[in-house]
C-alpha cells in the first residue's frame, strides 16, 4: 500500500510540476511536451519492456492523426469523437500489420516498421491525394465545435485535457508494469524459451503489447490533429522516424518517467539550441552516443538512484523521529 | 510500353541499383562479420557527396572531387571505428543500431555546420549521350554502372583470392575459429569497416551529380539501402547484388507506370518477401553470437 502511494505521489508531483510550469513556460511548449511524451510512451514500452525497437512509429502516429482528421473534416464536428476515431483507426492499422510484424526478429522489425511509415507517407501524399488533399493537408480548425466540461478546441482547454490523458496513460502503464502481463512482456524480451515453458504464447504477448503501444502512439497522433487543427502527410515523414527512439533513450529506456523527462529535454534542447546555434542535431547525436556508451541509462535512469537515496534517507529519518516521539 | 522509354528506364534503374549496391555491400559485410547494423554508413555517403561538391567547385574536376570524397569517407570511418565501435561489437544488434544512428545525426549536424542547409548542385562530369537501340542515354549513368561492376569484381577477387578476404569470409562463418587461428580479429573488423565506409563514400560521390547534395541526403536513401540489404538477406553478397538491381529496376520502371508507385512498390515487395522468407532472399539464419 505504501509502495503504491509512493508512485502515485511521484506521478502527481511530476504532473503537478508540469501544471505549475504553465505559469512560466509558454503553453505551446507544454502541450508539445505532453503530446510528445505520450508519443514516446508507446515506443518506450516496446523498446524497454518487449525489446522491440521501431523506426516506424510515424506510421501509427499518422494512422491516428488521419483517423481524427477524416472524421472531423468529412463527418462530424466533435473533437472528442474525432480522437476516438483516431484511436480506432490506429488500433485497426496495428491489428492489421501486427500479426505479421511481431513474428520478425528485432532488427527486421525496426526496418519493416520504417517501410510501413514510408508506405503510409506516400499513400497519404500521392495515392489517396483526392481524399487527403495531398501536401496541402486537411484543415478543420474552424469546423471543431466547443465541447462541454473541457473545451479542447481552445489551447487552454486542450492543455488540461492533455494533462489528464497523459496522467491516465501513466497510471495505466504503471498498472501494466505491475501486472502479470507486464512480467510476461519482460520475459519475452529476456528469454522467450522460458516464457514458452511457462505456458504463455510469445506471439500473443508480443501482439497484445504491440497493439497497446501503437494504439497509444495513435492517440498521440489524434491529439496532434485536434491541437493543430490540420493534418498533412508530413506527420508520417520518415525523416522524423527516429525521434521517439531518441527521446526514449534520452529519458531512460523502460523507466516510468523516462518519456516525460526525455520529451522535456528533447523539446527544450530543440528550442533552445536551435535558437542559440541553430544546429541541434549535432548535440542530440553526440548525446545519444554518449548515453549509449555510458551504459544506456538515459537522463532519468541516471538520476533515479540519487533521487531515491535522497528520498529514502529523508523518509528513514522521519520514521526514526516518529518512533522516538512515540517512545517518549 | 514503348522502347523509347524502356531503354533509358532500364539504364536509369541499373545506375540507381549500382549506387544502392555500393552502399549495401558494406552494410552487408559489416553485419556478416561484426554482427552490427551500422547506420553511420549513410554519413560517409553524405560526406563523400559533399566533398565531391566542394572539391569539384574548387578545382573544376568532379573526378578529383570523388577521390577526395572517398579519402575523407575512409578517414572518417577509420576514426569512428577506432573511437566508438570497439565498445559496440560486444553488444546486441539494437545497441549498434541506436548508437550508429546517433553518429549519423551528429554527422548531419556537422555537415550543416560546414555547408549549411541549402541543397547544392554538383556538375555532371560528362554530358555526352550515347545511342543505344535508337535512344540516347547519358554516358555518366553507364560509367556509374561500370564502376559498380568493377567494384563487384574487385570485392569478389578480394574475398576469394587474398588471405585477408578469406579470413573475412571465414569470420562470417565463425569468428571464434578465425581468432583461434591466430588472426587479429579486431584488425579484421577495422579493415572491413573501412572498406564499407570507402564504398559508401564512393556511392555518395557517384550519386552527387545525379541529385542535389543536401544534409538530409543520407536519411533519404537510408530506407532504400536497408531495403536492399534486407531483401537480399543480411550478410549475403550475392543477395545484395541481386536485390540492389531488383530494387533499382522497380524504382525506375515503376515510375514509368505510375509515379507514386516508384517509392512505394519496393517497400511492398520487401514486406511480401519478408513474410514468405523472414531472412531475405539469400540470407541464412545468421544469429547474434
Amino acid at each position: 500500500m505504501t509502495k503504491a502511494l509512493r508512485w502515485w505521489w511521484g506521478l502527481l508531483l511530476a504532473f503537478g510540476l508540469i501544471a505549475a510550469a504553465r505559469l512560466f513556460v509558454p503553453l505551446p511548449f507544454l502541450i508539445e511536451v505532453l503530446i510528445f511524451s505520450i508519443y514516446t510512451m508507446g515506443c518506450n514500452f516496446l523498446l524497454g519492456r518487449v525489446g522491440f525497437i521501431s523506426f516506424g512509429q510515424p506510421a501509427y502516429l499518422a494512422a491516428g492523426a488521419y483517423g481524427t482528421a477524416f472524421y472531423l473534416f468529412y463527418f462530424g464536428t466533435n473533437p472528442y469523437i474525432g480522437i476516438l476515431a483516431g484511436i480506432a483507426s490506429g488500433l485497426a492499422v496495428s491489428a492489421l500489420v501486427g500479426p505479421l510484424f511481431v513474428r520478425l526478429r528485432s532488427d527486421y522489425f525496426a526496418l519493416v516498421n520504417l517501410a510501413l511509415a514510408v508506405i503510409i507517407y506516400y499513400l497519404m501524399q500521392k495515392v489517396l491525394a483526392d481524399v487527403t488533399k495531398g501536401d496541402n493537408g486537411l484543415w478543420f480548425l474552424t469546423r471543431m465545435t466547443s465541447t462541454p466540461l473541457i473545451d479542447i478546441a481552445t489551447p487552454r482547454g486542450f492543455f488540461v485535457f492533455a494533462l489528464f490523458v497523459a496522467f491516465a496513460l501513466w497510471a495505466f502503464y504503471k498498472y501494466l508494469d505491475d501486472s502479470i502481463f507486464g512480467a510476461c512482456c519482460l520475459a519475452t524480451k529476456q528469454n522467450e524459451d522460458k516464457l514458452e515453458f511457462l505456458g504463455y504464447s510469445n506471439f500473443r504477448v508480443r501482439l497484445v503489447a504491440f497493439l497497446i503501444a501503437n494504439t497509444t502512439t495513435a492517440l498521440a497522433g489524434a491529439m496532434y490533429a485536434v491541437y493543430l487543427g490540420f493534418v498533412s502527410p508530413e506527420i508520417a515523414s520518415p525523416h522524423r522516424a527516429a525521434d521517439p527512439v531518441v527521446v526514449t533513450i534520452l529519458g531512460g529506456t523502460g523507466t516510468l518517467y523516462g518519456p516525460i523527462v526525455g520529451a522535456v529535454a528533447y523539446t527544450g534542447m530543440k528550442d533552445v539550441i536551435s535558437k542559440l546555434i541553430g544546429n541541434w542535431e549535432l548535440f542530440i547525436g553526440l548525446l545519444l552516443v554518449l548515453i549509449m556508451l555510458a551504459g544506456e541509462k538515459g537522463i532519468w535512469g541516471t538520476a533515479q538512484p540519487y533521487l531515491e537515496r535522497l528520498f529514502t534517507r529523508r523518509k528513514a529519518r522521519g520514521v526514526a523521529a516518529v518512533r522516538a516521539e512515540a517512545r517518549r | 510500353m514503348d522502347l523509347q522509354l524502356l531503354v533509358p528506364g532500364i539504364i536509369f534503374g541499373l545506375s540507381i541499383g549500382s549506387i544502392f549496391f555500393l552502399m549495401a555491400i558494406g552494410l552487408s559485410l559489416c553485419f556478416g562479420l561484426m554482427r552490427i547494423i551500422s547506420l553511420d554508413q549513410l554519413l560517409y555517403y553524405s560526406l563523400g557527396a559533399y566533398l565531391t561538391y566542394t572539391v569539384s567547385v574548387a578545382s573544376g574536376s568532379v573526378w578529383l572531387g570523388m577521390l577526395a570524397g572517398i579519402a575523407i569517407a575512409a578517414l572518417a570511418s577509420l576514426a569512428v571505428e577506432r573511437l566508438v565501435f570497439p565498445r559496440i561489437y560486444e553488444r546486441e544488434l539494437t545497441f549498434s543500431m541506436i548508437t550508429s544512428f546517433g553518429i549519423l545525426i551528429g554527422g548531419v549536424g556537422i555537415i550543416k555546420f560546414f555547408w549549411g542547409v541549402v541543397p547544392r548542385p554538383v556538375a555532371i562530369p560528362t554530358l555526352a549521350q550515347v545511342n543505344i537501340l535508337g535512344t540516347s542515354v547519358p554516358v555518366y549513368r553507364l560509367v556509374v554502372i561500370g564502376i559498380a561492376a568493377l567494384v563487384f569484381v574487385a570485392i569478389w577477387l578480394f574475398l576469394n583470392r587474398t588471405i585477408i578476404g578469406k579470413a573475412i569470409r571465414a569470420g562470417i562463418e565463425n569468428v571464434d575459429h578465425v581468432e583461434g587461428l591466430g588472426i587479429n580479429v579486431s584488425r579484421l573488423f577495422t579493415i572491413t569497416f573501412i572498406i564499407a565506409g570507402t564504398l559508401s563514400g564512393l556511392a555518395g560521390g557517384l550519386h552527387a551529380p545525379l541529385i542535389m547534395v543536401d544534409p538530409q541526403m543520407g536519411l533519404e536513401v537510408l530506407a532504400f539501402v536497408f531495403m536492399v540489404v534486407i531483401i537480399g538477406g543480411l550478410g549475403s553478397i550475392k543477395g545484395t547484388l541481386v536485390s540492389a538491381f531488383l530494387v533499382g529496376q522497380v524504382v525506375s520502371l515503376g515510375s514509368l507506370v505510375y509515379a507514386p508507385l516508384a517509392q512505394m512498390a519496393p517497400f511492398a515487395i520487401m514486406l511480401l518477401i519478408l513474410l514468405v522468407k523472414p531472412t531475405g532472399l539469400y540470407g541464412s539464419a545468421l544469429l547474434k553470437r
